[in-house]
């Protein structure tokens, strides 16, 4: 029978022949299994036959036991971290260059993204949105926003009829009429819509197109109050720098009655042969005024005591303004080459 | 309407240069379109408006200008060579409609050599865009030019009489136009007669065969006024658009007529003409001038900036009004006749707000005052739904609410299409009854274009007859077409199909929580027989979805398949939401089972789902299907399901002792209710 002090050096040289042979993870467990396991280990085996001893002789065998297990953890330690060297240098490099995998998202249409836009500044401002149907009376289109049977007005307004009294609106002013006789003053709201227009197609004509109406009643409007709302308004959408033009004009429903123009986005009045103004500097993007007393007659609101502001926009012409568009029809071809540069802000 | 600087003298002394001249006209309105030099003149084409016919001449603009510079108008004195006769001796003039016809003047001008017009004449009408004919009707063109107010010449010995009836025309009498165009005229039609038949239609052109040629000497001048309703549903019904008729039924001043008719018999005198003495004037119903009230009160409520009274009593004197002043706050305000805009107090404020410049009314932004919102729970959830459609890839498009009637026919919507009356062209003469076709199109142009992965939406209305009335309902409408993920480096890429659609709507219903909804075989016109869900909640269909029908496809020239899906938005919005219940979650561990089972292949997957669904098993939390394959070793008819089902306790870790029983009930279940066969193995 060996003695303990003999199997002590037998184990250390056979461990550093195992741990020599180790080239992977897999043998180094093993080896430490063989070694160091808590049930089979011969390292923990000898530590089991160090209980026996005599008591004069475990100060000395405990001491060389104790030297054999911490030779051979730091072995295995260093083995350990050699391996994982050898990984690194071995297992290819990932190309984290590669384009990442991208889930497509779709697009909102341009028309959409602007109407989002212009609601988002006038809902800001404390406006109600409103809707109502694209197939209209004569009355509530034409006649109760004052533009009696047979006045010529209605030339300007060329509209798609489906028979005698029905016709497809030609602005979204009606809303204007529906929402005043169903509710009394205060009235603050926005309407975006679809209108119809009898005419051919161009490059700066559609016969279907979006509007955005407002619509402001309560005591003490003014015409001053629609000059600060509109420039805020056209400044929030254009640009703090925008330059807003006032300027008189004609409609049945109003009184006065503005144009809005805005300076030049291209050529800012600079180019008398700038392609988008015309060389005039002005590009017109609204039509606005007081609303007229006949109307609020119409809706049974006393003109006496309120008083109110309207506006209407053509959202393609603005939205070509803003984007730097010249053809009107591009919004409706639906070529996602076109549509898909539209993204939200 | 086109302006001469020039021609401008004649009314006002203008001292400034043409570039103010525009910005005072633009200030005040009269929009600058374009600017010519010609001759050295500058020719100002201004834009004009249906409600100041006042303005569609020389004359008007003057008026403007004059007011707007605080200049007086010229007076002009039109001398006549008269001749020795009167003019009831040689013509008689009677109004038989005079409420179409409220007032006529005439006066016949003799021994005029018609001929060529003198230069200046000429070129101040060639300026302006006229063609110079011959000296008589260049004075007609002339006045009307100058004035706005717009003149007939008739050859005097060609009418019959000598009289000029007004009067409607009578059934079926004809009448040769200017130009050669005979049209046959009815009852609705005014008409200027001679004692036997109609020579001209009233207000909008002249006749042929009463018409001034270079063989005449004797002239009748006709001025009057006439019913702009009148004049223009006559123009309508004839097509008729002249310079006449445009200013007539936007209303003529009542007291002008005579004026116009003796400018023009006093250049006719300067062609050798001696004009009758005594003009006619038939003038039947009188003009009554209005009287308007302005309250300085009210001017300042409605454009939110003090003016003052002197500046609105020289504008109001210096555009012609009368003014009495009654007290230091009202002022009553006589209206001139040509100001047929003007006849309540709104339209005198847009008078001074235009003369005192809507650049000089201050901007005010008004202080916020809260006004209740109006509640709008459908664009909220429109916009929702376009986020939602968005993060599944689907781009947004917009199409026209026209459609093809014979398109709208193949479809076979079953709904009766509206049609328009007057339409611009046959493709575009009713309006859609589906989106899907605007959809195809997208694909087909899309396509066409090298693009290889399409889903498309749009939410637009869609309109049709129901019990007579027209109806549009707002729907939404979807079309996936080629790749639905395309290949790259890390994959393969996937075709888009039929699930992919289905998919997306199931997470949009499920976050728009329209909960429960169900999907059932559906049949529809757009969709390959056995291809099509319908989609229902609460027992209300509201749409399909399914793959396209080759045959449609080849009609709009589409590669490959197209699956496509149309709900109704109108009815899907008008259901009620489940309400979010907030459900606790379980902090005690789940047991996963994964069964696979044999089953019939002609059992819907649907049906098995639902009544699993529906037995309300214990601790049951959810349940998927995992995998589904078919295999020859199967079976033809079998295919295999593996299901994976979660079972959980809500307070205590739930024992593999439970979970195993309710295995067993399903296992149970499946195999009594449809002849499930648990595979082997299959229980992991």
């Amino acid at each position: 029978m060996k003695s303990l002090l003999e199997e002590i050096e037998a184990c250390r040289l056979a461990f550093r022949q195992a741990i020599q042979r180790v080239k992977d993870r897999a043998s180094l467990e093993e080896v430490r299994a063989t070694f160091l396991g808590r049930k089979r280990g011969k390292v923990t085996a000898l530590f089991e036959a160090f209980k026996n001893l005599p008591v004069e002789e475990k100060p000395f065998i405990g001491r060389e036991l104790n030297n054999l297990k911490n030779e051979l953890t730091a072995a295995l330690e260093k083995k350990e971290a050699e391996l994982i060297e050898v990984k690194k240098d071995k297992v290819e490099r990932i190309d984290l260059t590669l384009p990442g995998k991208k889930r497509y998202l779709g697009s909102p249409h341009p028309i959409t993204l602007f109407l989002e836009e212009i609601e988002r500044i006038f809902l800001e401002m404390g406006f109600s949105i409103e809707e109502g149907p694209e197939i209209e009376t004569d009355y509530y289109n034409f006649e109760a926003l004052n533009f009696p049977p047979h006045h010529p007005a209605r030339d300007s307004w060329d509209t798609l009829y489906i028979k005698n009294d029905l016709l497809l609106r030609t602005h979204t002013s009606p809303v204007q009429v529906r929402v005043m006789e169903r509710q009394r003053p205060p009235i603050r709201i926005i309407v975006p819509g679809k209108v119809f227009r009898r005419e051919a197609i161009d490059p700066t004509h559609l016969p279907m197109f979006y509007q955005v109406e407002g619509l402001v009643v309560d005591e003490g409007v003014t015409f001053a109050h629609l000059k600060g709302t509109l420039e805020y308004f056209l400044k929030a959408l254009f640009g703090e720098k925008t330059k807003v033009r006032f300027r008189p004009s004609y409609f049945p429903f109003t009184e006065p009655s503005a144009e809005v123009d805005i300076e030049c986005t291209v050529c800012r009045g600079n180019d008398s042969s700038c392609q988008v103004c015309g060389g005039s500097g002005w590009k017109e993007v609204l039509g606005a005024g007081m609303v007229d007393p006949q109307v609020l007659k119409n809706v049974n609101i006393d003109p006496e005591r309120y008083s109110g502001w309207a506006f209407g926009l053509g959202i393609e012409r603005t939205a070509m303004l803003l984007y730097g568009l010249n053809d009107m029809r591009l919004f409706y071809e639906n070529d996602l080459r076109f549509l898909r540069q539209f993204r939200r802000k | 309407m086109k302006i001469s600087y020039e021609w401008l003298q004649d009314f006002i002394d203008l001292s400034i240069k043409p570039e103010e001249l525009i910005y005072q006209l633009n200030r005040l309105g009269f929009m600058v379109e374009k600017v010519e030099e010609k001759e050295g003149d500058h020719v100002l084409e201004i834009e004009t408006y249906a409600n100041r016919p006042d303005t569609l001449g020389h004359l008007g603009i003057a008026r403007e200008i004059a007011a707007a510079l605080n200049l007086k108008l010229k007076e002009k004195s039109w001398p006549i060579k008269e001749a020795p006769i009167l003019t009831s001796d040689l013509i008689s003039i009677e109004i038989s409609e005079p409420n179409l016809c409220s007032r006529y003047c005439g006066l016949v001008v003799r021994e005029v050599k018609v001929g060529p017009s003198p230069d200046w004449l000429r070129r101040r009408l060639e300026k302006i865009g006229l063609r110079s004919i011959n000296n008589v009707v260049d004075v007609t063109n002339y006045v009307l030019m100058a004035t706005g107010h717009p003149i007939h010449a008739f050859d005097y010995q060609r009418l019959v009489g000598p009289r000029i009836v007004v009067r409607s025309a009578r059934r079926g009498e004809k009448l040769r136009l200017l130009g050669g165009e005979i049209i046959e005229l009815s009852p609705e039609n005014l008409v200027i007669a001679d004692a036997e038949k109609p020579i001209a239609l009233a207000g909008i052109i002249g006749g042929e065969d009463s018409a001034v040629t270079n063989e005449t000497t004797e002239i009748f001048i006709e001025s009057a006024w006439f019913n702009p309703i009148s004049i223009r549903r006559t123009r309508k019904h004839f097509g008729l658009d002249t310079d006449a008729s445009y200013r007539f039924e936007r209303g003529a001043d009542i007291n002008f007529p005579p004026i116009a008719a003796k400018m023009a018999a006093s250049l006719l005198s300067e062609f050798g003409g001696q004009v009758t003495r005594e003009m006619i004037d038939v003038y039947p119903i009188p003009y009554r001038p209005k009287e308007v009230l302005l309250r300085l009160s009210k001017v300042k409520d409605l454009l939110g900036v003090e003016i003052e009274g002197s500046f609105i009593h020289s504008l109001f004197q210096s555009l012609g009004f009368e003014i009495h002043s009654t007290t230091n706050l009202n002022f009553l305000v006589r209206v001139p006749s040509h100001r047929i805009d003007i006849e309540r107090e709104a339209d005198l404020i847009e008078e001074i707000a235009r003369f005192y410049g809507y650049d000089q009314i201050p901007a005010v932004i008004p202080p916020l005052k809260v006004i209740e919102k109006i509640p709008n729970r459908r664009q909220s959830q429109l916009k929702k739904i376009r986020y939602l459609l968005h993060h599944l890839g689907f781009d947004e498009v917009l199409n026209f609410s026209f459609s093809d009637p014979d398109r709208e026919r193949t479809f076979k919507t079953g709904l009766q299409p509206i049609s328009l009356s007057n339409p611009l062209s046959l493709k575009a003469s009713v309006l859609r009854t589906t989106l899907l076709g605007g959809l195809l199109e997208n694909v087909a142009y899309n396509q066409k274009r090298g693009l290889e992965s399409l889903r498309l939406f749009e939410i637009g209305n869609i309109y049709f007859w129901e019990n007579n009335n027209p109806v549009e309902k707002l729907f939404l409408g979807l079309a996936i077409n080629g790749w639905f993920d395309q290949p790259s480096w890390s994959h393969r890429g996937e075709k888009a199909d039929f699930f992919h659609l289905k998919g997306a709507l199931e997470v949009l219903l499920n976050e728009l929580r329209y909960e429960p909804f169900v999907f059932s075989p559906g049949e529809n016109n757009f969709f390959e027989p056995g291809y099509c869900l319908s989609l229902e909640i609460k027992g209300d269909r509201l749409g399909y979805l399914g793959k396209i029908k080759s045959e449609i496809l080849r009609e709009f020239d589409i590669e490959d398949e197209v699956y496509a899906a149309e709900i109704n938005l109108t009815a899907l919005l008008a259901k009620q939401p489940r309400p979010f219940n907030y459900i606790p979650v379980s902090r005690f561990p789940a047991i996963i089972r994964d069964l696979s089972f044999l089953v019939d292949k002609e059992i819907p997957y649907e049906e098995i789902r639902r009544s699993l669904f529906n037995l309300d098993l214990p601790y049951l939390e959810s349940f998927d299907l995992i995998d589904r394959f078919t295999s020859p070793h199967l079976g033809e008819d079998q295919v295999s399901l593996t299901l994976r089902f979660v079972y959980r306790h809500p307070s205590r870790t739930l024992l593999a002792e439970e979970a195993d029983k309710i295995d067993k009930r399903i296992i149970a279940y499946l195999r009594s209710n449809f002849q499930a066969k648990l595979r082997e193995g299959g229980q992991n």
